[in-house]
């Protein structure tokens, strides 16, 4: 599959890629490398890895890092359940375990990282939010990307029977090691263009208003050029346009206090809502851009 | 020079200005754009710009240098502001030839790792050994000016930015008391080991470890922005954010008030200085250090400061208030186990009665730095603790 191919596929699966970022993945795919995304949340991170599975008709196998996470959790676990259970019904029984049998592939419970490796069918792995698992989780990853193995101490190492695609995402709270950066492909998700941005939201939404996406996500677009504690992504501009739509907005109102229940879609902290006053509505929604004191007309285009 | 003949020479060079702007790339890296642009079919060679950025870049600041770079080395025409210097040779640096050249040259169906890397691979040797360096005698790393603070320019704020990192790594962790005597071990966490052995039958099969816990110093930082400041508070602010970034250092401003201002400097937003003057606008003139810092230990920080705080004063040290309240307030902060740096844009340590007084009782400051250009900050960097 060529890089448009794949951006054609992963338009056809609901996401709008530019060309850089199918370049990008159609790259991570050959080089056999996983790509780390980065960006602000909410700009389309881990829908990327969730449309790259459909797009290629892979399973999508997901580990979510949390701070803790640990071997067990994201790779692999011995069912020591089974395992006592088993020796109890030996004991009872004639018939002799040997160690070796408690150990067995039959025993091993088989997490998310492991999952992908083992699997019979290529897969697209997300590891979601790498940011916030701890730097031993971390480096114990750095094998798990470089040779696509696992080792698990009783059985020897477990090598990929299919190199997984691999997709990381951070939001950035912490900063990543510079191995695990160096192994990997690197993007970073800018919050998208108008027309890419409509295109995304007609794609989601289509039974939406046409006139009514286009003012949306041009008032969102502004928006985003205030100085916000929260900047709305593309999630919060879905979630809008979906609110407006499901209260029957066929374009949006000249009147701010029409829209007021609505932004809690937009804005999410206190000091955001603070600061977009009805005032403020009202000019983004005329389009005109506040500078000092001095207010511009929008520019024709 | 015929510069369809050295496609590999091209790549290396664009690699060393990479590197030479502070990407990480290796030879690993120009492995993977070499063969990058070998998998690229020869009418889509406009897209390698892209797979190279993903390959050359590993975070967020390398991403939005990467425009500027690759337009510099391979389109120079588009560029203003660009000097040629005459008596070198360089190779072509058009992408379309140079990808025909390496397809022509290495055939787009070679095995991969095979000639293409080990030619990049003695190709980097040389560069490394120095052989083909003769660029006119200057150096490649460009030397730390010492050009004064107060006329700073926007491109030095990623050096900036890069000292601060590395002022954050030199501040060590450390162990927390609890740990104080089992420094070199770990311990059993019984409770999670009570927990993890349900599964088990209440077998305690696999014990839960603690791992020893390392802390890195909580940072505040004091920034004088009074009128005898006025120069040097703008950069010494943009320090500021880049430790904020760095470590998560508090950060507060004043001349006759104090308040805090690590919220605003944590977006990177134009409008930052205006909120900055914003807060500090009705302060009235002067400058009162010992009674901002009496605030600032009595309010603001006042669970904070223990033996694991640095508290860092960018001042002049020129203060209205009676010589003696500094070096009151300093011993109080100092009393809780905080140690202080203070930092001054003079050459010598500022000579205020106030700071005399400091001075004089010893032991409150752990060391005055003279900061005034990018080269003091480097310099400091050594003394931090």
């Amino acid at each position: 599959m060529s890089d448009a191919e794949l951006r054609e596929s992963l338009h056809r699966a609901g996401y709008i890629a530019d060309e850089a970022l199918a370049t990008t993945l159609w790259l991570a795919g050959e080089l056999q490398r996983p790509l780390l995304v980065e960006g602000d949340a909410g700009v389309g991170k881990t829908a990327l890895a969730a449309a790259l599975a459909k797009a290629r008709g892979q399973r999508l196998v997901r580990l979510q890092c949390h701070e803790g996470l640990d071997l067990s959790q994201a790779a692999y676990e011995w069912n020591y359940g089974r395992q006592l259970l088993a020796i109890r019904l030996h004991e009872t029984g004639a018939e002799r375990l040997a160690e070796t049998d408690l150990f067995a592939r039959d025993y091993l419970l088989e997490r998310p990282l492991l999952q992908a490796i083992s699997s019979d069918a290529p897969c697209v792995l997300l590891i979601d939010e790498i940011d916030r698992a701890d730097e031993a989780f971390e480096a114990f990853l750095l094998e798990v990307l470089a040779d696509y193995q696992i080792t698990v101490p009783e059985l020897g190492t477990l090598q990929a029977r299919h190199v997984p695609q691999v997709v990381l995402t951070s939001n950035a709270t912490r900063e990543l090691s510079d191995a695990l950066r160096r192994r990997c492909l690197y993007h970073y998700l800018e919050y998208p263009t108008l027309a890419r941005e409509i295109a995304i939201v007609r794609a989601t939404l289509p039974q939406a208003e046409s006139g009514l996406v286009e003012q949306a996500v041009a008032f969102v677009q502004r928006l985003r050029r205030e100085d916000l504690g929260k900047t709305p992504g593309i999630a919060e501009t879905l979630d809008w346009v979906r609110a407006l739509h499901r209260l029957e907005f066929r374009a949006l109102p000249d009147d701010p206090q029409a829209l007021a229940g609505t932004l809690a879609c937009l804005l999410k902290t206190r000091e955001d809502r603070f600061q977009i006053g009805e005032d403020r509505i009202r000019q983004l929604i005329e389009g005109r851009r506040s500078v000092g004191v001095a207010e511009k007309a929008p520019q024709p285009s | 020079m015929n510069t369809t003949a050295r496609p590999l020479e091209a790549i290396a060079g664009f690699a060393a200005l990479l590197r030479e702007h502070g990407l990480k790339v290796g030879v690993a890296e120009q492995q993977a754009m070499v063969r990058s642009a070998l998998c690229l079919p020869l009418e889509r060679c406009a897209q390698l710009g892209p797979a190279w950025r993903a390959i050359a870049c590993h975070d967020a600041r390398d991403w939005r240098r990467w425009p500027e770079l690759f337009e510099r080395y391979w389109h120079p025409q588009r560029v203003r502001g660009t000097t040629r210097v005459s008596g070198q040779t360089r190779p072509s640096r058009q992408l379309q030839q140079l990808v025909q050249s390496l397809h022509d040259s290495m055939g787009a169906g070679m095995p991969r790792g095979g000639p293409a890397d080990s030619a990049l691979q003695a190709r980097a040797e040389a560069d490394d050994a120095g052989l083909a360096r003769a660029q006119g005698g200057a150096s490649r790393t460009e030397a730390l000016h010492d050009r004064s603070l107060s006329q700073w320019l926007p491109q030095d704020l990623a050096q900036l930015e890069q000292l601060a990192e590395q002022i954050a790594r030199r501040l060590r962790k450390r162990l927390t008391r609890r740990w104080h005597d089992q420094a070199g071990g770990r311990r059993l966490d019984l409770r999670r080991t009570l927990r993890a052995s349900l599964r088990t039958g209440g077998l305690p099969i696999h014990p839960v470890w603690r791992a020893p816990r390392r802390e890195r110093p909580r940072l505040f930082m004091l920034v004088d922005v009074s009128r005898s400041m006025q120069t040097h508070a703008q950069l010494f602010l943009r320090i500021a954010r880049a430790f904020v970034t760095t470590m998560d250092a508090r950060v507060f401003v004043f001349h006759t008030r104090l308040a805090e201002v690590t919220p605003l400097l944590r977006s990177d937003s134009a409008a930052v200085q205006e909120k900055v003057n914003a807060v500090t606008a009705g302060f009235g003139g002067g400058t009162r250090i010992a009674a901002s810092l009496a605030d600032f230990h009595t309010v603001h920080a006042r669970a904070q400061l223990t033996r694991r705080s640095r508290l860092w004063l960018l001042s002049d040290g020129f203060d209205a208030d009676a010589p003696e309240g500094l070096a009151e307030q300093l011993a109080r902060v100092r009393g809780r186990g905080a140690r202080i740096d203070w930092f001054h844009p003079s050459e010598l340590v500022p000579a205020s009665q106030a700071m005399v007084a400091v001075q004089a009782q010893g032991g409150l400051v752990e060391r005055f730095h003279r900061l005034n250009s990018l080269k003091d900050l480097a310099q400091v960097a050594d003394h931090l603790r």
